[in-house]
């Protein structure tokens, strides 16, 4: 095992620790009211939430035992790993709803596509950080960025899970747009990611995933259809006024009239039950966890730890902003979790271990590498 | 340690300090982007929770809207004329809404007592629904009668959640015909629903389990529709807001023809036979009779089938659940000689004219193979070798040509290789080969066997459906249609939306002469003096056919009993395989009988039964008065 450093104790990130500890407590509230009454014989959402949880502090630590700089040797390996899983559960995964997404291990499903998007942050992360260009990344630079990103993406669509791999684009242009490029190589980009879309349109969306498109441009078109799931959660948190109903008293939630009210619709809940009050304090702390992240990436020692926490910052910022919308009626039902609070193992697991690696930049900042004294003497 | 063309860790440390400045800078940029999306989410929730909050909360109190499904109804099957063979009526249904009912157990104890059915029942579908939302109905009871219908409707103050819910379901017009091609349908289960679209497919769904109800599941089920109902604040029901109407499936135009097909099943029930009767238009490949008996008895799937019924389904020794046209495999017996024929003439080693020996039997290695006539047939041509079966003559044709170039010829007539027939589970059959055994067994071909395989025996497999093609193909003079049962699909509004046209699969080219040669050795089998098949003559048409008798086993202790005497399950299948008319064949009729002992006997008079109701209109009122 490794040595670790004295001032890394010092410097352990409480903040950060803080209001991760504030959001999963509410979190998991929330998650009890969701799935409350219980309908099932088998253990309850909330509970399984609970062991996932603890689950998760586990990894945090072993994330922290570490200096994130060796992720660039693993970073390679896990890579590969991902990948190999990844075409596993096209073969041999568990379907739900028409798409195969879980490896089922037992304790746990395992999703690997969750666990790819972490996957990515680390790669991209590596490669832009080793590598420095004079004004800007040009075409040729971006070869390899762009096939990191396309292959567990196009394994992903195959799924189907258009959600997930849509998050990978976004991570992929947040972190290259922060790189930053040139000129022609944005306009390059722009242009082949538009060819692209068209040919998705016409080729690749089947058609529920079109009309769920098509709803929100014009939603009037269909009312009650597919429609109907986000005019449901635009009823609860609208209903939940300044202060809610009151914990476990929402009733759209629990009449049902919210679809997947413990997964992808859980914020609606919250909505209901606390009102706009409730819901300001929430996330207010919910997104002071993610400036805090990008206070992190300001004060990292070296390149790559302000991409690794830059990129992570943007995993959860992107998954939040984008489940945020669609509850409340701005973006279609594209199947995103708000990462902590929408029931779900895997992505539970993986925003807690990117939280970790957060936590590994903000805690070895005043290490200036390994060469120095009393560093690490590797793995 | 070394990756990635890193020497050490060390290296990758080293960046100017202005670059790494500038990057973070731009993190800067990033949190700004981050305040603006998090004032347009409190923004929004402004809009909703205090701007609307009170339109909100009135909608939530009194306007809520819940959506329902209803069932479509599901297309028709009909047969070639338009008769309608499967349709719909609606059947009613007791559900339990467990939201509205606040003592469930309570609830239960007392239907099960007024409906007389076991409580135990009950639980287990409450039990089945599991994590369905509360507010969806479960089926308790499906397809009740009018009494207990009656009962509930009357009672429904008493019994608060429980509901009379009515859905489409299947009606049989004409029984159980053609079962097996049908199919039948049942709920979905787990396994089927989570591996289809969510947005089409609800638990409790009914789906095509078996047959045309299963392979045609798209075209047949239609788009449901749905009821958007209105619910006050405890989840009751206020008002019907909306109907969306669903839209019925498409209905299936089968290729059968349901009065011939009658003929056969009925025949074969009677007469308490089982087996397989098949029959086919020769010059298009579309099947007019696809009988299998025992019947399935469809009538017992509606609502789904009980353990008890399905248990003796399962062990009836007659395996009435398998389809006996493609799922069962014979030993073909003489039908196969058409196969020895023709690549007896096609490769040159006889013509028609060339006369053969047979004293009753016929020495080889050191076994003395038998033919049936223990007398001998004494010198035979083909024509004559066809006629009355001659197991000598054959047993030469085969050594001459050899196995390989029987098995070549079965294949081109549609032996050895699954047709392509829209049917589940079809058997490909098997016409052995040197290679075959050597293969599949690992030992070298005895040329004893290639007398067994051309007369049919040995390690001949085939389904009924393949001597039909077989036949069909002779009588058309060496095409082979792929089979089919469907012959258009239209949509509710009439339009046709696919038709099925012929489908030539193979064809035997430079073979009309031989292949003419063949069929007047198959007129004589029927119309000939000592013919094998003289009792399956009409009067005012000419067959062709050939009757066949395949070993079950070859047991001693049976060879001197009366053939009445020998136990069922020994006796030899009976086949009967024809085609009329002769001078220019329309329909090929194959019959096999399982332990129907001979195919002139056991198997002829049905396929007779079926070219007479066929031809009724064709033949000689001579006919009519005198026979039937």
């Amino acid at each position: 095992m490794l040595r670790v450093d004295r001032r890394c104790f010092h410097n352990f990130d409480w903040v950060l620790f803080f209001l991760l500890i504030a959001v999963s407590i509410m979190a998991l509230l929330n998650l009890y009211s969701a799935s409350y009454p219980p309908l099932s014989s088998g253990m309850p959402a909330y509970i399984k939430q609970c062991y996932l949880f603890l689950l998760g502090m586990m990894g945090i630590l072993f994330v922290l035992s570490f200096d994130y700089k060796e992720l660039h040797f693993w970073n390679y390996p896990f890579y590969i790993l991902i990948i190999i899983l990844l075409v596993l559960v096209l073969f041999a995964g568990n379907t739900a709803g028409g798409a195969q997404r879980w490896i089922n291990l037992g304790f746990v499903k395992l999703q690997p596509s969750e666990l790819a998007k972490l996957m990515l942050v680390v790669s991209l992360a590596s490669y832009y950080s080793r590598k420095e260009v004079e004004g800007g990344y040009g075409l040729m630079d971006m070869v390899t960025p762009v096939l990191l990103t396309l292959l567990p993406f196009l394994l992903i669509i195959k799924q189907p899970d258009l959600g997930t791999a849509l998050m990978l684009l976004i991570i992929f242009v947040s972190m290259t747009v922060f790189a930053r490029l040139r000129l022609q190589a944005y306009l390059v980009g722009m242009g082949l990611g538009l060819g692209a879309s068209v040919f998705a349109w016409f080729y690749l969306l089947k058609p529920y995933q079109k009309q769920r498109i098509e709803t929100l441009l014009n939603p009037g078109k269909d009312p009650m259809g597919q429609g109907y799931q986000i005019l449901q959660s635009k009823i609860a948190v609208g209903s939940g006024g300044n202060f809610g109903k009151g914990y476990l008293e929402g009733t759209q939630g629990h009449l049902h009239f919210l679809p997947e009210r413990h997964t992808d619709f859980a914020f609606s809940v919250w909505g209901e039950e606390w009102g706009f009050f409730g819901s300001l304090f929430f996330l207010g702390i919910y997104f002071s966890m993610l400036l805090w992240g990008l206070y992190a990436a300001m004060t990292a020692r070296d390149r790559f730890g302000v991409f690794l926490a830059f990129g992570v910052v943007m995993l959860i910022f992107w998954q939040a902003v984008i489940n945020l919308l669609m509850i409340l009626g701005f973006l279609p039902v594209v199947g995103i979790p708000l990462p902590l609070v929408s029931y779900g193992g895997s992505s539970l697991l993986t925003t807690l271990l990117a939280l970790g690696i957060l936590m590994n930049v903000r805690m070895r900042r005043f290490q200036t590498g390994l060469g120095h004294g009393q560093g690490e003497q590797g793995v | 340690m070394k990756w990635a063309g890193y020497k050490n860790l060390e290296e990758i440390n080293e960046h100017d300090d202005a670059a790494l400045d500038s990057l973070k800078r731009r993190v800067t940029l990033a949190g700004v982007v981050i305040l603006c999306f998090v004032f347009l989410i409190f923004a929004r929730l402004w809009f909703l929770q205090i701007h609307k909050g009170e339109e909100y909360k009135s909608r939530a109190d009194n306007n809520r809207v819940r959506r329902s499904d209803i069932m479509a109804p599901r297309g028709s099957i009909l047969d070639r004329a338009g008769r309608e063979l499967v349709t719909n009526r609606p059947s009613f249904n007791v559900v339990l809404v467990r939201e509205d009912s606040n003592d469930v157990d309570n609830l239960l104890t007392k239907l099960s007592g007024v409906l007389n059915v076991d409580i135990s029942l009950l639980w287990e579908k409450i039990r089945d629904a599991g994590t369905r939302p509360r507010h969806i109905p479960i089926r308790l009871l499906e397809d009740v009668d009018w009494a207990t219908l009656a009962y509930v409707e009357n009672h429904n103050q008493e019994l608060p959640g429980i509901r009379i819910e009515t859905t489409p379901s299947r009606v049989y017009h004409y029984g159980d015909l053609a079962a097996h091609a049908i199919g039948y349908l049942g709920e979905i289960s787990r396994e089927e629903l989570e591996s289809r679209d969510p947005t089409i497919y609800q638990g409790g769904d009914l789906i095509g389990k078996m047959g045309l109800e299963r392979l045609r599941e798209k075209d047949l089920r239609g788009e449901k529709g749905s009821s958007y109902t209105e619910v006050n604040a405890k989840g009751f029901e206020q008002q019907l807001l909306k109907d969306v109407e669903p839209l019925p499936g498409n209905d299936i135009q089968l290729t059968l023809d349901a009065e011939l097909q009658k003929v056969a099943e009925d025949i074969m029930s009677t007469e308490e036979k089982a087996g397989a009767v098949v029959a086919m238009e020769v010059k298009t490949g579309r099947m007019l009779v696809l009988a299998s008996n025992p019947v399935l008895p469809l009538e017992q799937f509606v609502g789904g089938i009980s353990h008890t019924n399905w248990n003796a389904l399962l062990e009836n020794s007659k395996h009435p659940l398998i389809n006996k046209v493609v799922q069962a495999m014979y030993p073909p017996g003489s039908t196969y000689k058409i196969i020895t024929a023709m690549a007896g003439l096609a490769t040159g080693v006889i013509d028609k004219d060339t006369v053969l020996y047979c004293p009753g039997h016929y020495s080889f290695g050191n076994r003395r193979y038998h033919c049936w006539k223990r007398g001998g047939h004494g010198a035979v041509n083909l024509k004559r070798a066809l006629s009355e079966s001659c197991d000598v003559f054959f047993y030469q044709v085969g050594l001459r040509v050899g196995v390989d170039n029987m098995a070549e010829y079965a294949q081109k007539f549609g032996l050895g290789h699954k047709s392509g027939i829209e049917l589940e589970h079809e058997k490909s059959g098997i016409t052995p080969t040197k290679e075959w055994k050597m293969e599949k067994q690992g030992r070298k071909w005895q040329e004893g066997e290639t007398l067994s395989t051309a007369i049919g025996q040995g390690f001949n497999l085939v389904t009924p459906l393949q001597i039909c093609l077989m036949t069909a193909t002779v009588a058309n003079g060496g095409k082979q249609y792929l089979p089919q049962v469907i012959e258009k699909i239209t949509d509710p509004d009439g339009k046709v939306v696919n038709q099925f046209e012929p489908v030539v699969v193979d064809e035997l080219k430079g073979e009309k002469m031989h292949l003419a040669e063949i069929r007047d050795g198959l007129v004589e089998v029927v119309q000939g003096k000592r013919g094998t098949a003289r009792q399956v003559r009409i009067e005012g048409l000419t067959i062709g056919g050939k009757t066949g008798t395949a070993q079950v086993v070859r047991l001693a202790q049976y060879k001197h009993l009366k053939e009445d005497d020998i136990p069922y399950k020994y006796r030899d299948h009976a086949w009967f395989t024809c085609y009329a008319p002769a001078e220019d064949p329309e329909i090929a009729v194959t019959v096999l009988v399982e332990h129907g002992l001979h195919g002139g006997s056991g198997a002829g008079p049905i396929a007779r039964a079926v070219m007479e109701k066929y031809f009724s209109d064709r033949l000689p009122l001579v006919e009519e008065k005198d026979g039937k």
